[in-house]
């Protein structure tokens, strides 16, 4: 494969590993109800999230290091535990999401209800994990993920009023009817679902599956400052669609297949198709990804061995981990608890749990020891410090947000 | 050329990496020597040295796990005797022993028996 091709392809996974059930859901309700006045939360979290990735990529590359690997060496054991298990929670939250999302999708496109599709996509997302190889996962699910372009594309052929979009985005304000802690649990819960942990954990261990080193650097960073601020752009483009379609009729959006309604009317059944298509390739990964990212940081935390590049057979414990997070995670969507619901409270915890898998890549990225030439620079370091005062602000406030607004209502 | 070391950074909850590069366990704890000078002499791994890390309750309780599930001999943690560090750096500690005779994978063992080589496509 040439180079380009090699570079466009980690652009393009990057693009359909960034979008996940947490930015369909969370960019569809935000539109309907908000219009365009919560863009700053997504453009926020993309920047966050671009920046962290880049850093975590840079340790994994140059110190061959994933990032729970360097959390117990540098929180030391009760922290890191502290840190391994409340991580581990809210992956399952986060994976119980993407099932349940995955699910939804397949009943869109079937009609057959989503919880007989629930344990099947467990089942698939296990075998995934279990047999596929690491480099068809990422591509296969990242080019089918693309089929969301599909979004651009209808939000060109609505002709929407772009100076009023424009308007919406560039002067954020509170809908009129809507409360401003609603508003900004909203927020939180946008900005939370382009920060979503599970990202960093596989973005990092990933690197160290695909053998990176100091070469990798500069593919690598073209993958997370093109990949993900493009990602960034597909979740506006989800929430712009439903701005001319369903914020006029108040539409307040309780399923996914009102997310997909703005393309359905642009863009007919082929629109349609290729947003199930995309949603469909965009959890499913999601899921495998979530999945994934759990077995290796409690791996890492314990010193176990890991990865995709070992037989389950020299991973076991790994494995062992990657199936109980399945089965726990298929099992808690079975209790036929709402899948948006858990979605929106999986993105909020994870904004509010951020920090722990941000801080020590922070820690790490800034260590001589570790990065030799390659240590943070003064422009990573002020942009990450920016962000990580910003999560943290964010973490404190968004217990109370969720009670106040009993979680968006 | 010497170099002052720190058991806090740059031993204790440091991977412990076997010759032929398998991931092992890590410093869960240390041993050291009796007498006026005390040494390190192994590297201590496992439930059974992570349990009084970790403290309290939570460790006391990760301590008891650990002794049933070697319930036939000495719950004494796996050790690595010190002499056969090969390497210490930021990837982790490197020893000079095959990662099958390192005795920290008694539940990696069990795991692969009773579990995964059941499940086909495993190998």
């Amino acid at each position: 494969m040439t180079r380009l091709m090699q570079l466009t392809l980690g652009i393009v996974t990057a693009i359909g590993g960034f979008v996940d059930i947490g930015n369909l859901v969370t960019s569809g309700i935000a539109g309907a109800r908000f219009g365009m006045s919560l863009t700053w939360a997504i453009v926020l979290g993309t920047i966050g999230m671009t920046v962290f990735a880049e850093m975590a990529g840079r340790v994994s590359a140059v110190a061959g290091r994933a990032v729970f690997h360097a959390v117990r060496e540098r929180l030391g054991v009760r922290t890191a535990l502290i840190n391994m298990v409340s991580s581990t929670v809210l992956n399952l939250l986060t994976l119980a999401a993407e099932l349940g999302g995955v699910s939804l999708v397949l009943q869109l496109a079937t009609g057959v209800n989503y919880l007989i599709w629930v344990p099947i996509v467990g089942l698939f997302c296990w075998l995934v994990v279990w047999r596929l190889p690491f480099s068809l996962l990422e591509n296969v699910f990242g080019l089918l993920g693309l089929a969301l372009i599909v979004f651009v594309v209808a939000l060109f052929r609505l002709h929407p009023d772009w100076h009023g979009l424009w308007h919406g985005a560039s002067h954020p304000s509170v809908a009129a009817g809507e409360g401003i802690p609603t508003y900004f649990f909203y927020a939180v819960s946008v900005f939370g679902a382009c920060l979503v942990p599970y990202q960093v954990q596989f973005f990092s261990s990933g690197g160290r599956e695909e053998h990176w080193n100091e070469k990798s650097i500069p593919d690598m960073r073209m993958n997370a400052i093109i990949g993900f601020p493009l990602g960034g752009l597909l979740s506006i483009a989800i929430m712009a669609v439903a701005v001319p379609v369903l914020q006029p009729l108040h539409v307040d959006v309780a399923h996914l297949g009102q997310v997909t309604l703005p393309v359905a009317q642009a863009a007919g059944v082929a629109g349609l198709a290729f947003v199930l298509l995309g949603f469909f390739a965009a959890t499913f990964a999601a899921a495998a990804e979530c999945t994934l990212a759990t077995g290796y940081l409690i791996s890492q935390y314990f010193g176990w061995s890991w990865g995709k590049s070992h037989r389950p057979a020299q991973a076991p414990r790994f494995h062992l981990v990657c199936i109980a997070c399945v089965i726990a995670a298929t099992g808690f969507i079975l209790t036929t608890v709402d899948p948006i619901t858990v979605t929106l409270v999986s993105v909020v915890l994870g904004a509010a749990a951020v920090p722990l898998t941000y801080f020590p890549v922070l820690m790490v990225a800034n260590d001589r020891d570790y990065m030799g030439r390659h240590v943070n620079r003064a422009f990573s370091n002020t942009l990450g410090s920016v962000f990580l005062l910003l999560m943290l602000i964010t973490s404190v406030a968004t217990l109370p947000l969720l009670f106040i607004t009993k979680a968006g209502l | 050329m010497t170099r002052t070391m720190w058991a806090n950074r740059d031993l204790l909850d440091r991977l412990l990496i076997a010759a032929d590069g398998e991931h092992v366990g890590m410093v869960d704890d240390l041993e050291l020597s009796d007498g006026p000078a005390p040494e390190i002499t192994a590297l201590l791994s496992g439930p059974t040295a992570l349990g009084p890390r970790v403290g309290g309750r939570l460790g006391s309780w990760w301590l008891a796990v650990g002794r049933r599930l070697r319930p036939a001999d000495d719950p004494y943690p796996n050790r690595v005797p010190f002499a056969q560090v090969t390497t210490i750096n930021h990837r982790g500690i490197a020893v000079a022993v095959e990662s099958a005779e390192v005795p920290t994978r008694r539940l990696r063992g069990w795991v692969h028996d009773k579990v995964i080589d059941r499940i086909p496509g495993s190998g």
